[in-house]
């Protein structure tokens, strides 16, 4: 982009996407997947699905948000202002989410005792963690792409939906059918819900002025439309939503379950690349209102 | 006691010497600008018009790098100067996404030369080992040259007054485009351009407040 645009056009976020911000991209969806397939988890008693959700979001999510800081070795003042700051209250969050997570799932694993009040903290701390990049990015008013109320709703069905999913891949690993068929019920009750928030979410957006429009644009017409036709919308919503129909019409135990799997990561896939989307199309409002752009 | 700065865009010729004199003044490495003048034209032919806009940090009254930094190290002064203190930065940007104007830079590469390949040169060295060292991996914006203000007020002299207490692309501008002074001191320069003349912020819709004001 040359100077003179900056001032005239809409102007693209970089940090949180491009360079080392990729690493924030992957932070972001990791630890909302790791969170979600924990809290889908608990609900069905998986541990096996709890400790992978755990370890997403400990070490993929963790490592990459500590990565990405440039003064990694100071992140612990990250925890010092959660009076004004979604990123201060988010650590916060992934501290006792993590910590209370391991005490429960150890008390779970060596004692085989399972205090409900305990998980039931585990399982508030898990929904904070699914929630708090969608505000994070949600107080940002400068991209109207971001600053709606929808952002976090949205992220919250993606992360248990994707969560979800983890849980049933962990589920058909281990054979535990019971666990299956109410993961598969979650996973069609969220997918649904999550493809009328984003049809939802894009076309108000999309009414909001012009910049947001700018970025609905770049999304589905523009530059990312083959992202968001064949990665998001064929390959991570068509296809699990087809594989979930016929489950549910065939029932469960009749599936292929190379299929199933497949269902799952292309559910992921289609999930990190609508992240990717929003994070790369966060457009600012120019400084110079003009040529149609303006802020308001 | 709010510090703010009020811009006459009818004064700048787009000369670029408060970019220039901001960036000698902090020894900025390539591509790092706390000051900007951006040039385009608005419009289509043949209505078209020029449009000169000098840009800088706002230092917000309600400022949105201040409320969403994690660590306290973006704070506001009690004279209304945002800065960032390079000690408790941890580099997350989210001041930078956070700001509409998009005015903080992160500083990635302390030795990037302006000569690439060539390493830098004395001049660069002194500027930035001795003059002016920023922290590279932190988040760095425009300070309203406090360090110039405060050791003005020291001596005794006047910030926006005299030269020796004002930020520097203030007094590097040729037609005095740029004034600063006490937006709370309804009887200081800056508040009776402002009342005089209309002056307006930039993207006032966002609730920031911003100190930096345009006259048209």
């Amino acid at each position: 982009m040359k100077l003179y645009e900056w001032m005239v056009k809409p102007t693209a976020q970089k940090e949180w996407i491009d360079k080392r911000g990729i690493l924030f991209w992957i932070a972001f969806f990791s630890i909302e997947l790791g969170a979600g397939a924990f809290f889908a988890a608990s609900f069905v008693g998986s541990l096996p699905a709890m400790l992978i959700g755990w370890l997403v979001c400990a070490v993929i999510g963790g490592s990459a948000h500590l990565l990405y800081l440039g003064h990694p070795l100071r992140f612990w003042r990250m925890l010092l202002k959660p009076g004004t700051s979604w990123i201060s209250r988010g650590l916060i969050f992934i501290g006792f989410f993590l910590l209370l997570g391991l005490i429960y799932m150890a008390l779970a694993f060596f004692t085989g005792t399972s205090p409900t009040a305990l998980l039931v903290i585990v399982d508030i701390f898990a929904f904070l963690v699914i929630i708090y990049g969608g505000f994070a990015m949600n107080y940002v008013n400068g991209i109207p792409l971001w600053n709606t109320a929808l952002l976090p709703i949205l992220f919250v069905v993606s992360g248990i939906w994707g969560g979800a999913g983890v849980g049933l891949g962990v589920a058909l690993a281990t054979q535990s059918s019971a666990t299956e068929m109410v993961l598969e019920e979650w996973i069609r009750i969220l997918m649904i819900a999550y493809i009328i928030l984003f049809v939802v979410y894009l076309v108000s957006v999309r009414y909001n002025n012009v910049i947001s429009k700018f970025s609905v644009y770049e999304i589905v017409a523009g530059k990312y439309w083959f992202l968001m036709w064949f990665v998001v919308v064929v390959l991570g919503l068509a296809f699990p939503l087809a594989m979930s129909i016929t489950s549910y019409v065939i029932g469960l135990e009749h599936m292929a379950v190379g299929l199933l799997y497949l269902s799952i990561l292309l559910e992921l896939i289609g999930d990190m690349t609508t992240r990717y989307l929003v994070l790369k199309n966060g457009y600012y409002a120019p400084l110079i209102q003009s040529l149609g752009f303006a802020a308001s | 006691m709010r510090w703010g700065m009020v811009i006459d865009r009818k004064r700048c010729i787009g000369c670029y010497a408060c970019m220039i004199s901001c960036k000698q003044a902090h020894a900025l490495p390539p591509e790092v600008f706390w000051n900007r003048v951006l040039i385009s034209e608005t419009g289509t032919y043949p209505t078209v018009t020029k449009q000169i806009l000098p840009v800088l940090c706002n230092h917000c009254k309600e400022a949105a790098c201040v409320k969403v930094c994690p660590t306290g190290a973006t704070t506001k002064r009690e004279d209304g100067i945002v800065y960032v203190d390079a000690n408790l930065c941890v580099g997350c940007r989210y001041c930078g996404i956070a700001c509409p104007y998009q005015m903080r830079t992160y500083h990635a590469d302390k030795r990037k030369e302006y000569w690439p390949g060539q390493g830098l040169t004395e001049l660069e060295k002194v500027g930035r080992e001795v003059l002016y060292p920023l922290q590279p991996h932190t988040a760095i914006k425009c300070n309203f040259c406090m360090e110039r203000v405060d050791e003005g007020i020291r001596k005794g002299v006047k910030p926006g007054i005299d030269r020796d207490a004002s930020p520097t692309c203030v007094n590097a501008c040729p037609v005095k485009a740029r004034t600063f002074g006490n937006l709370d001191d309804p009887n200081s320069n800056v508040s009776k351009l402002i009342k005089e003349r209309k002056g307006y912020q930039l993207h006032p819709e966002f609730g920031t407040e911003p100190s930096v004001y345009y006259l048209d």
